[in-house]
């Protein structure tokens, strides 16, 4: 039996410290695949490298990040890097683990994309006189990017869900913390978190149908 | 014949039409079983002993409730935030878990007498220089997300407009990070914080100085408009105390000392 009257106007109240907290949602998360699509290239060059030790720091990366929780991740940003004597803020804590863990997921993708672009093309590449990096950075690079760019999309929204595990690590003004704070606050757990719900919702849906318009546009033959 | 036929569907209807009307106390009756909702991660109220079973102030709550009542007792793990959908969602009867009755929280929940009452003491960890609750001004610090003590921190950092509060979501990562210093200092119920110093768990703390705030009321809840309930819960608080069990209670598992005054000077409840 559920038995519980709706106030919505006591949780809409609260209302614009929620989006201020969606703000810093979309922050952390366009931040951490910023920074995870670098790092996931990095990744991906080290493996390609040869380089024993170099492919060896990019395949454990990756294993742990597709292979532990994100919670953990995050977790571990925070007190665990912490027993060594390194405090960080929850934000950058927060920041690090879903960066961490995006470009372990990303470089994953750039190597299923890599495999869909023919060897032939670097060493025709090669032959022209190009370099190395020239052959990968203007050939193979931008295919890559190409290929991989609706799963990049779907690593996005993973961000903006992820960023909802901040608070176990003391985030509270991101979407899902203050929304937190407020049900301490109000009770209102019903309503803020149907409203939480929504906006989550709004920011993943404006996000696939953007990517998808700038893919229309970017991606024309 | 027909009007026979429509008696008797009518006293069936209206035999239905009572019992759905039934309230939660007769519910309770009925069933058998008390379910109350405990938050076991907070020593001394609710915890869990060697052997992974609930223990704590609030727990022998439930059951003296549950015994009154002449029903089972039954114990329904519940972390602070899970209270309110817990009880909304039919899980729990009633919350025996330390719940501070805020008139903001009253608005959707109905809140019994008080039935314990907890000062507040600030812990800080020893590297951070602080000797006094004021100390805590321009510092890091944190409590327990959605406790009272976090609320009225968060306020008291927004008053001085200097230093950052962080919730954390419990008690223990909040002494884990204090210990590790990723806190400065944290605001507690005395209980709470004796219990983890003296636990040896988390080194390098120590509690300073008592938090300058109204004494943390505590109650018992369910659904507002369960009358009936709630007046039984009312009572019940009362006979504890006029019992002599409330004292018992806290020589059990605070300490020795007289428990706080549940009575407010020179008003009604």
């Amino acid at each position: 039996m559920f038995s519980y009257t709706f106030q919505w106007n006591q949780a809409l109240a609260r209302l614009p410290r929620m989006l201020d907290g969606a703000l810093v949602t979309m922050q952390i998360a366009i931040l951490s695949m910023v920074i995870g699509v670098v790092l996931a290239i990095i990744l991906t060059m080290f493996r390609r490298s040869g380089n024993r030790a170099l492919s060896g720091f990019a395949t454990t990366w990756v294993e742990i990040a597709r292979n532990t929780p994100a919670l953990f991740q995050i977790y571990m940003a925070h007190f665990g890097i912490a027993s060594f004597g390194i405090h960080l803020s929850p934000y950058m804590s927060l920041l690090i683990g879903i960066t961490f863990n995006n470009a372990g997921y990303l470089a994953e993708n750039f190597r299923g994309a890599l495999k869909a672009i023919p060897d032939t093309q670097t060493r025709a590449g090669r032959s022209l006189g190009m370099s190395e990096i020239g052959a990968f950075r203007y050939i193979i690079l931008p295919q890559m990017l190409r290929i991989s760019f609706l799963p990049m999309t779907n690593q996005m929204v993973w961000a903006i869900l992820m960023t909802s595990l901040g608070v176990t690590v003391g985030m509270n003004t991101d979407l899902y913390g203050v929304t937190q704070d407020l049900n301490a606050l109000t009770f209102r757990t019903f309503e803020l978190f149907a409203i939480a719900a929504v906006i989550f919702y709004l920011i993943t849906k404006a996000i696939t149908l953007s990517a998808r318009l700038i893919a229309a546009r970017l991606f024309r033959y | 014949m027909k009007t026979s036929y429509l008696t008797g569907a009518l006293v069936a209807a209206t035999m239905i039409a009572g019992a759905a009307q039934a309230n939660k106390l007769d519910d309770i009756i009925a069933s058998g079983t008390l379910r109350c909702a405990v938050t076991l991660d907070f020593p001394p109220m609710g915890m869990r002993d060697e052997s992974n079973n609930p223990v704590g102030l609030d727990v022998d709550y439930c059951n003296d409730l549950a015994a009154a009542l002449g029903v089972k007792a039954e114990i329904v793990e519940t972390p602070f935030p899970e209270r309110i959908p817990a009880l909304m969602s039919g899980r729990v009867d009633v919350g025996v878990a330390s719940t501070s009755d805020t008139l903001e929280r009253a608005k959707t929940v109905g809140m019994s007498i008080p039935y314990y009452a907890f000062e507040n003491a600030v812990t800080a960890n020893e590297q951070a220089g602080i000797s006094d609750w004021e100390g805590m001004k321009g510092k890091t610090v944190g409590a327990t997300a959605g406790t009272y003590e976090a609320i009225w921190l968060e306020n008291q950092v927004k008053e001085w407009g200097e230093g950052t509060f962080r919730p954390y979501q419990t008690q223990a990562d909040v002494f884990l990070a204090l210990s590790q210093g990723q806190l400065d200092a944290t605001v507690s119920t005395v209980e709470v914080a004796n219990a983890n110093v003296a636990s040896g768990n988390y080194p390098g703390i120590a509690v300073v100085d008592k938090a300058p705030m109204v004494p943390d009321y505590v109650a018992l809840f369910t659904m507002r408009n369960e009358y009936g309930l709630l007046n039984y819960l009312n009572l019940f608080v009362n006979q504890q105390v006029r019992t002599g069990r409330y004292a018992e209670l806290y020589t059990k598992w605070i300490g020795e000392g007289e428990p706080a005054s549940l009575t407010i000077p020179g008003v009604y409840r």
